[in-house]
């Protein structure tokens, strides 16, 4: 067998799990393994502006491809930027694996020039991290990184690589298989099974309440088979949306704090909740306490730590989304048959119809709504949403119909504004002929926006929709809402001109101001041929409505007009 | 809230303490002690005490088994497990008298008188954790100079700990 050093060898292990993309910077303590990528065609390294946004598109092109993403930084500073968009992904179950340079292991614990302990750092923050000490410890490092972040309920995973492993010289074998004593529990216990399936069949008013575990499992086509089954309605977590297509007639959209009112209403007067890969987030609750009140709860999770949590679980199920909907289904199709309820079926609809949002303003500034109604009339149903945080964020989550699972992308448990920029780029760098449109807000943007370098050198064309309202939207909101309307802080003001910003980078941009605008300017910026600003002038007044404050109850909600 | 013994099989891997105590330390969780050993199989066995509620223990059992290198948590019942803890202490420099009196109660209590240096003694007491506690109590805070306590290990009694 050949010596081959740890960079060499890091690179090849990468490549057997499949790896054709990188996102990164390099820096002192990674340069041999930059030096191997320099002549390694088949992986293609995109030179991100900043740290945070390698990270965040990875994760947005492990959400888009539902494979890990994977970027890379030098030690210390580089490492350290990583850090929000790793916990990003941590708190939302998306699969990135991290690699960073460190001090040569001799080095470690003096303070050396750009060390950072970064096993403690990212230690609360992964599903688990590695600093490796040998070549060989590397390559199984590298194989176990990328099963755990599959594994069960999908996370980011760090490996440290000190200088001294890049460079030295070792026979390395790339393991076929390791061993990681730890196993996930993925087949339902049947019992729980037989108990579910019991109380589904008593129950009146079922609704299903979707989580990106079922996005994760694949398990749409269950999950849809189910309501139809039992004529229930579905509503999802931020996290969820996308898991049953929003135009179906079943689907009530996003439940909680700036959910559909159809959506809170149908889990107030419910008599069972059954939730799938959904962690009961305080944003999708509101509060615990009085959540689903007249219901008994089904609980299905991979991970068994969320369930009882947060929301007490009359019947936990600890496995994996698809198989168990597929044993529920089972169970149910052989029994007696229940089949529609029809009542419930009829009500769900008429709240369908009459909660259906408002989106056909005339009003000029724009209204965020209209907006979304045109981006709605240009892209079709395999086109990627990513959105960043704030106002923008919820008024897509809210009014945007997504017809399908990772075709919505967004910062859920972590709101990490910046996101949703360089996630695009992710998503765009994974499925390259999807269109892929970046809802922003103007404060958002700014915290990435250095990434439209990063677009227009690797010609990565996404279009992004700034919804500039010259605020810190959400924040300016709660302002008004709950501290009268002492606006502190929350004013951006007029600058950057976002047109002449992305053309300064050798972006298309292009400014909208007027109803009517939106569909004809998206679809040039779509087909131009390179990165896209739209700086859509919207109203500064408008809230996001209806909301529940947080710790409310769902059906108690602040409505508009 | 009562005292909760968790013994933990993990692998013995860099860091493996950090990842446990920092899951107790994020719940505001003290725990009142944790030890570690390695059992034949190289594996680790670390056993935790803490004090909290049925559905808090629970969910850290939880929260531990989430954990890559642990494989697996048993929770054990004082009644169903042996514990023991030894304790090493010195005592400041004694008088003649004071001296065979204190030997006295070490030896009363089943401990050893392990060195007698300048006047100083140096002695061990190994057993459970009430015995260990009236030793100590019976020597009293203004004659101890020094103690070393290991805290304390439990065995399962059952060939399967409750979990
Ligand atoms: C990194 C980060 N800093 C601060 C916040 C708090 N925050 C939440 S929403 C928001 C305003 C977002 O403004 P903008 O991107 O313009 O979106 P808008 O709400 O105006 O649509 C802020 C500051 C956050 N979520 N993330
Ligand atoms: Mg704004």
């Amino acid at each position: 067998m050949k010596e081959i050093t740890g960079a060499a060898a890091l690179v090849s292990a990468l490549k057997s799990e499949g790896v054709r993309h990188i996102f990164g910077i390099p820096g002192g303590a990674i340069i041999p393994v930059y030096d191997v990528l320099y002549e390694e065609p088949s992986v293609r390294h995109i030179l991100v502006r900043h740290e945070q946004a390698a990270a965040h598109a990875a994760d947005g092109y492990a959400r888009a491809l539902g494979k890990p993403g994977v970027c890379m930084a030098t030690s210390g500073p580089g490492a350290c930027n990583l850090v929000t968009g790793i916990l990003n992904a941590y708190m939302d179950s998306s699969p990135v694996v991290a690699i960073t340079g460190q001090v040569p292991t001799s080095f470690l614990g003096t303070d050396a020039f750009q060390e950072a302990d970064l096993l403690s750092l990212m230690l609360p923050i992964t599903k688990h991290n590695f600093l490796v000490k040998s070549v060989q410890e590397l390559v199984e490092a590298v194989r176990k990184a990328f099963q755990i972040a599959m594994a069960g309920r999908p996370g980011p995973v760090h490996i440290d690589l000190p200088r001294d492993v890049q460079t030295s010289k070792a026979e390395v074998k790339i393991p076929a298989e390791v061993l990681r004593r730890r196993k996930e529990r993925y087949e339902p216990d049947p019992h729980r099974v037989e108990e579910a399936v019991k109380l589904i069949e008593e129950a009146e008013r079922p609704v299903l309440f979707a989580g990106g575990g079922v996005i994760w499992s694949g398990a749409s086509p269950e999950l849809v088979e189910l309501a139809e089954l039992l004529g229930a309605p579905v509503v999802t977590s931020l996290m969820g949306k996308g898991s049953i297509p929003e135009d179906h007639p079943l689907s009530l959209g996003m439940l909680g704090m700036h959910g559909r009112r159809a959506a809170n209403l149908a889990v107030t007067e419910c008599d069972l909740l059954i939730g799938v890969g959904v962690r009961f987030s305080d944003r999708s609750t509101g509060d615990a306490r009085h959540f689903a009140p007249k219901a008994k709860i089904i609980h299905i999770d991979v991970d068994s730590v969320e369930i009882g949590k947060l929301v007490r679980a009359d019947v936990p199920i600890v496995g994996d989304a698809k198989r168990t909907l597929r044993e529920i289904l089972k169970a149910l199709r052989a029994r007696a048959k229940r089949g529609v309820r029809s009542e419930w079926r009829e009500r769900i609809l008429q709240m369908r119809r009459e909660f259906a949002p408002k989106m056909d303003y005339d009003d000029v500034p724009l209204k965020p709504q209209r907006v979304i109604k045109e981006i709605m009339e240009v892209l079709d149903e395999d086109s990627v949403v990513v959105t960043e945080v704030g106002q923008c964020q919820m008024w897509a989550a809210h009014y945007y119909t997504v017809r399908g699972p990772r075709k919505f992308i967004s910062s859920g448990g972590l709101g990490t504004m910046g996101f949703g920029f360089p996630a695009s780029l992710g998503a765009k760098v994974a499925l390259p002929h999807t269109k892929v449109v970046d809802v922003a807000g103007d404060g958002s943007f700014l915290m990435n926006s250095q990434e439209l370098a990063t677009a227009v050198e690797n010609e990565i064309n996404v279009v992004c929709c700034i919804f500039d309202n010259s605020y810190l939207g959400m924040v300016k909101q709660w302002q008004d809402l709950f501290y009268g309307g002492r606006r502190s802080q929350t004013y951006l003001g007029k600058s950057p001109d976002f047109v002449k910003l992305a053309e300064a980078y050798g972006a298309w941009g292009d400014r909208v101001t007027r109803p009517g605008e939106m569909a004809p300017k998206l679809r040039e910026a779509l087909k131009c041929g390179k990165p896209a600003v739209l700086d859509v002038v919207i109203d500064p007044e408008e809230h996001v409505l209806p909301m529940v404050p947080a710790g409310g109850k769902l059906d108690q909600m602040i409505v508009g007009d | 809230m009562r005292t909760r013994i968790f013994s933990v099989l993990c692998e013995n891997v860099a860091g493996v303490m950090m990842r446990v105590s920092r899951c107790f330390t994020r719940r505001q969780i003290n725990m009142d002690s944790i030890t570690v050993g390695i059992e034949p199989s190289g594996l680790a066995r670390i056993i935790i005490l803490f004090q909290a509620d049925d559905k808090m223990t629970a969910f850290m059992r939880k929260i531990l088994l989430r954990l890559e290198p642990i494989l697996e948590v048993q929770v054990l019942e004082p009644e169903n497990s042996i514990a023991r803890e030894i304790c090493l202490f010195k005592t400041r420099k004694l008088e003649e008298e004071e001296m065979s009196e204190t030997i006295r109660l070490v030896q009363s209590a089943g401990g050893k008188v392990l060195e007698i240096r300048e006047g100083s003694l140096i002695g061990e007491i190994g057993g459970n954790h009430e015995e260990v506690e009236r030793l100590l109590s019976s020597l009293g805070q203004g004659m101890l100079k020094e103690v070393a306590r290991s805290g304390q290990v439990y065995l399962s009694r059952n060939n399967r700990g409750s979990s």
